[in-house]
């Protein structure tokens, strides 16, 4: 699941400051489970950019933004697309840079895309993955270093984890290599611990 | 315990006893003040650490400051961490480090950029200090970091930093991977809880390896609290905080505090590194008071 965050209100409007006929397109993988584009979601901020005296011509939410087959199949949702000078896609950076694909009309988005994470028990996991291109995921029991310690160290901790055992950069957090521990250590696997990590191939 | 002022690089080979300190280069463009500090302290010890951009706050280059020193008479280690720098600039760096007769280098992760004063610069971290302490030493063999021949390759004394709790089981280990790769000498965490300290000896001493404990006089009680509640691996007893908070000159109970751990443990490491907060102002008390 991609995570992202609804933009403030104010850095919309100002992106959309030169178009007046605002057509909304959510997200209903991601972005809807995560309350930043889904129905809701996009009629809400319907209401506000009426509010701010937008024009809005219409919306359309499909499956999932990233994955879409064409204009028109965007426009059969909802016609009133084709009306629109800008489009507002409430979405992650992956489904608003498709949606710009589609055609010559202005695109923005409404959302900030922070990581690549999930969702488990109804918690939302931030960084569970950093596509890095090599999965060495199995090696630290099922927590990925790279995506969830600061400082991507494959190794073993930095000194600047705490004593009680949080992470250096935010107290509020454990130490991912706490927990990479305390996982091998369950599983009667921290022989695991003893393999040198090359550094990665970065893209 | 015998000291004599030497070469560094002697003395660690030849396992005799060393006094290392560290300066904090200046924020801003003249050496000056480093050098009143470094002066403060020459002949006393035998090299003096350099710190890479500590905290993540930015300061003049440890290798530009490192030669400046050189030229003055002392014997410089370059800190080198792995948040600024990607395995490109950290090669280059190195090898411009040894054509400047800059060989001494001390290897570590590096403070978050969070900690500092740049929030935002980018964490680079494209190497951890494992894999950096590996392509240094694949760098002495003759070749890059991609396996391409260096001509006249550069020669190093390395180092690296721990922690002493032994608790600190992934620390431990990863300490142990440092040292598969030749560790020169491992400068440690303040210490203040020296049978934490001699743990530590014990557990990594198939090692081999140099150990040079950390030693940072404490102020005052405030300082203690402080450093307790805020610096990972630091251990400061309730007697010790007692101790500097009943006394009237706290500053010379510091010293005395450090004066009793570096003689309780000067037997069985092979230096002391000294972190003083601020300038080197009581460092030459301290020395002479714990028998150098
Ligand atoms: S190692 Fe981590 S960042 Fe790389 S693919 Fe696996 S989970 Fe993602
Ligand atoms: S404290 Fe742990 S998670 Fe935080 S930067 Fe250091 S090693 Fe990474």
């Amino acid at each position: 699941m991609i995570i992202s965050e609804d933009k403030p209100i104010a850095e919309i409007l100002e992106s959309i400051e030169n178009h007046s006929s605002i057509f909304i397109v959510g997200c209903n993988t991601c972005a809807a489970k995560l309350h930043v584009g889904g129905e809701q979601e996009i009629l809400s901020m319907k209401s506000v950019l009426e509010n701010s005296g937008k024009k809005v011509v219409g919306w359309a939410l499909p499956t999932a933004a990233c994955s879409i087959r064409s204009w028109d199949h965007l426009a059969e949702k909802d016609r009133s697309i084709n009306k629109a000078d800008a489009l507002l896609v409430m979405a992650c950076g992956s489904g608003a840079s498709v949606i710009s694909k589609l055609g010559t009309i202005d695109v923005f988005p409404s959302n900030n895309t922070v990581s690549l994470g999930g969702s488990y028990k109804g918690e939302v996991l931030p960084d569970q993955c950093k596509m890095c291109g090599n999965c060495t995921l199995f090696y630290f029991g099922g927590i990925c270093p790279y995506s969830q310690c600061p400082k991507k160290l494959l190794n073993g901790p930095c000194g600047g984890c705490s004593d009680d055992g949080a992470c250096e950069t935010d107290n509020d957090k454990e130490c991912v290599w706490e927990l990479i521990y305390k996982k091998l250590d369950e599983k009667n696997s921290l022989y695991l611990l003893e393999r040198i990590f090359e550094p990665k191939v970065n893209k | 315990m015998i000291y004599m002022q030497g070469s560094f690089v002697d003395k660690i080979r030849s396992r005799n006893f060393v006094i290392t300190a560290e300066i904090t280069p200046p924020k801003g463009s003249n050496p000056f003040n480093a050098i009143e500090d470094a002066a403060l302290i020459r002949n006393l010890v035998d090299a003096i650490n350099i710190t890479d951009n500590n905290r993540g706050v930015m300061r003049m280059s440890p290798i530009s400051l490192g030669k400046v020193l050189q030229q003055q008479g002392y014997e410089p280690i370059i800190q080198m961490t792995c948040r600024d720098r990607n395995r490109l600039a950290l090669q280059s760096d190195l090898l411009g480090a040894a054509a400047l007769g800059l060989k001494n280098f001390c290897i570590m992760t590096g403070d978050h950029v969070s900690c500092g004063d740049h929030l935002g610069a980018k964490s680079v971290y494209d190497l951890d200090s494992v894999q950096l302490i590996s392509m240094i030493r694949k760098m002495e063999s003759g070749f890059d970091f991609s396996g391409n021949k260096l001509e006249d390759p550069p020669e190093f004394i390395l180092g690296a930093v721990s922690n002493i709790n032994p608790l600190k089981k992934g620390q431990m280990l990863k300490l142990r991977k440092k040292a598969t790769f030749g560790l020169d000498f491992i400068q440690t965490q303040a210490v203040y809880d020296t049978e934490m300290f001699k743990n530590f000896c014990k557990l990594i001493g198939d090692l081999e390896t140099p150990i040079i404990a950390g030693i940072i006089p404490l102020k005052s009680a405030r300082m203690a609290r402080f450093m307790n509640a805020n610096i990972p691996g630091i251990h400061i007893d309730g007697e010790i905080i007692d101790r500097l908070d009943m006394s009237k000159d706290p500053i010379q109970e510091g010293l005395d505090i450090s004066c009793e751990i570096i003689k309780d443990i000067s037997d069985i490491c092979q230096g002391i590194h000294l972190m003083p907060v601020g300038q080197h102002l009581n460092t030459q008390k301290l020395l002479k008071q714990a028998g150098f």
